[in-house]
């Protein structure tokens, strides 16, 4: 069988893995992807920018030297898929070359948002979701000295802090009244706030950016308040969308949030798989399906699209948002809705050196937890929201700081130690 | 099979040697004395001992055939290694805990002590050992090498 892959990150990774770790090498795998680079890892792309990790790093990579070779990959790599004839069962790309298939992976990941604004095509201004991009903001970086950052979730924060930090005077607006909306409260995004103004971020909050201004080359923002603010790049965060017109073209179903699979990550055509930023998951923890661009989701989705091709039948039940991240001294995960509706019960509790903990609670559910500082043991309420535990009768001990196996019932416990409990 | 440390909280006597033979066994000189004068840093141990009188017990990475940890790795660090065992490239992790934030027993400890980048640690079976330190060194059988009997 010949299984094509259309990406070349988490998800086709992922199928990857799956595929070789059952199929004895006998499918040829094929990997399309528009960037020329060996897999490299998303979240290392603010550290390469300035400077701590460079491409030739194995760090930097996804998977180590020789991954394409162990595993027989026939690889196409700067060569973009433009069309898919699912009838046909084949994929053209955009050099003319066409590739037949038996089985496809949509793995085309996701696209910067960039909102429709005067001056989106100056130079100097970029997006911070590929290799390709980054690199043109590192080349210009050392002539850069101020910088507009546009949106304040993860990815904008993380870039503001690694540019305050190397020297630039960066500016990061956020159309909202606070940080990091989606995986942080109001106290949680307060103390990044702070980390960034400590090292010599500008924060605005509640304004946005209107236009960009200059003639060829950025020199300033206008804001929606009026104010203007002079700079010499503008770096576009506000989130990514489903990189899906690939799909559409094809006639596959998508919905708002992506390209639309069921349990066993098949789309609407039976020969064509999917997962990681470009569909949208169901999320357990808002019971809505929706876009969740993140690793893991990424990965197990691959994984689950990988082994279905092989008829394994596993299932990818659903997921939630989750993230891990460091802003100055501040280390905090978030997982699951953060920002609940009414009905949901709270508990959390402020530390006397300066750590967090809340945890959301709806139905004897756990469905969100943030946790500041002290995170170790934050994967074990990771492991009650998956599972949807009934946290009834262990959530009194949820606060309190050596929190472990012990404070669970003895069953429970000694179950789930010897894993005999999923 | 592959095996792994099984634990018996009925027979913990609280002796926390479990996590002194782990530090040792992860440091430079693997002589108990060295490491704990001299060493610097001194290793972080893999395993940790909960107690809540009578209760205790020993605890570290029960080795998940479907590790959620190498999953959410950021960058291919965590990994499988020729035995089975999952374990961290140290070379290449940067230290994002992802992993920390999927671990679903909550056993992966923070290093923070590098130069550059943090580093993810947790038990590594001893690859230098046939039988892993925590184990030998228990004195009462509360930690054992043993077959996993897998859930259903
Ligand atoms: C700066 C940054 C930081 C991040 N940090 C985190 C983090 O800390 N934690 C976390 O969980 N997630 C993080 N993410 C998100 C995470 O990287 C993604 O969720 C994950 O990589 C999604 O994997 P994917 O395979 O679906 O898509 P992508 O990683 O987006 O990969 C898509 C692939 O498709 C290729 N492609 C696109 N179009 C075509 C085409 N037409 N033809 C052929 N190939 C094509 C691309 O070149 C690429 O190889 C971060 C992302 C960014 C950008």
């Amino acid at each position: 069988m010949h299984i094509v892959i259309l990406g070349n990150s988490t998800v086709a990774v992922a199928a990857v893995e799956a595929i070789r770790s059952i199929d004895n090498m006998e499918n040829k795998i094929t990997v399309v992807s528009n960037e020329p680079f060996f897999t490299y890892s998303h979240p290392l792309l603010p550290n390469y920018l300035v400077g701590e990790v460079e491409e030739d790093e194995e760090k930097f990579s996804y998977r180590r030297k020789g991954f394409y070779e162990q595993n027989k990959l026939n690889t196409i790599l700067g060569d973009a898929a433009v069309f898919i004839d699912k009838n046909a069962k084949t994929v053209e790309l955009k050099s003319g070359k066409e590739i037949a298939y038996d089985r496809l992976i949509v793995a085309t990941g996701g696209i910067p948002i960039v909102p429709p604004m005067e001056g989106v095509n100056l130079e100097n201004v970029f997006t911070f979701t590929n290799l390709t991009e980054v690199k043109k903001f590192k080349t210009a970086l050392p002539n850069i000295k101020k910088c507009v950052v546009v949106g304040g979730g993860l990815i904008g924060t993380r870039l503001t802090e690694k540019l305050s930090i190397y020297g630039v005077e960066t500016y990061l607006i956020e159309l909202l009244e606070r940080l990091v909306v989606l995986a942080l409260d109001d106290y949680g995004a307060g103390l990044i706030r702070k980390e960034l103004e400590k090292a010599g971020g500008h924060i605005i909050t509640g304004d946005s950016v209107k236009s960009i201004l200059g003639e060829k080359k950025v020199c300033g923002v206008k804001l929606a308040s009026g104010k203007e603010i002079s700079c010499d790049a503008v770096a576009i965060a506000i989130g990514v969308r489903p990189n899906m017109d690939i799909a559409k073209n094809a006639g596959l179903e998508v919905g708002r949030g992506g390209v639309i699979t069921d349990e066993y990550m098949r789309t609407s055509d039976p020969n064509i798989f999917s997962g990681g930023d470009i569909v949208e998951t169901y999320d357990l923890t808002s019971n809505q399906r929706r876009s969740i661009p993140i690793l893991p989701i990424a990965y197990a989705q691959g994984e689950v699209a990988g082994l279905n091709i092989l008829n394994r039948e596993v299932k990818f039940k659903g997921g939630f948002p989750m993230n891990s991240m460091k802003i100055g001294g501040i280390e905090f995960i978030s997982m699951g809705t953060v920002n609940p509706e009414k009905d949901a019960e709270i508990i959390e509790r402020k530390y006397d050196n300066g750590d967090y903990k809340k945890f959301i609670i709806k139905n004897n559910c756990l469905s969100g937890a943030i946790f500041i500082g002290d995170i170790e043991k934050a994967g074990m309420f990771n492991w009650m929201i998956k599972e949807r535990f009934n946290v009834k009768r262990i959530k009194d001990y949820f606060l309190k700081e050596d929190f472990g196996w012990k404070y669970f019932d003895r069953d429970t416990r000694n179950l789930r130690i010897s894993r005999q409990l999923k | 099979m592959m095996k792994i440390i099984k634990v018996n909280e009925d027979v913990c006597v609280l002796c926390h040697l479990c996590e002194i033979a782990c530090i040792v066994e992860h440091s430079e000189s693997k002589d108990i004395l060295k490491v704990f004068k001299r060493e610097k840093p001194r290793p972080i141990a893999r395993c940790a001992v909960e107690e809540d009188k009578p209760l205790s017990f020993s605890l570290m990475c029960r080795h998940c055939d479907d590790a959620p940890c190498v999953k959410a790795c950021s960058n291919g660090s965590m990994h499988r290694d020729e035995r089975g065992y999952v374990v961290v490239d140290e070379e290449t992790c940067i230290g994002c805990w992802m992993c920390i934030m999927v671990c679903p027993y909550g056993v992966i400890r923070r290093d923070e002590r590098r130069q550059k980048w943090n580093l993810s640690t947790k038990c590594n079976m001893c690859p230098d050992r046939d039988i892993p330190a925590c184990v030998e060194v228990c004195p009462n059988e509360a930690l054992v090498l043993g077959d996993v009997v897998e859930c259903t």
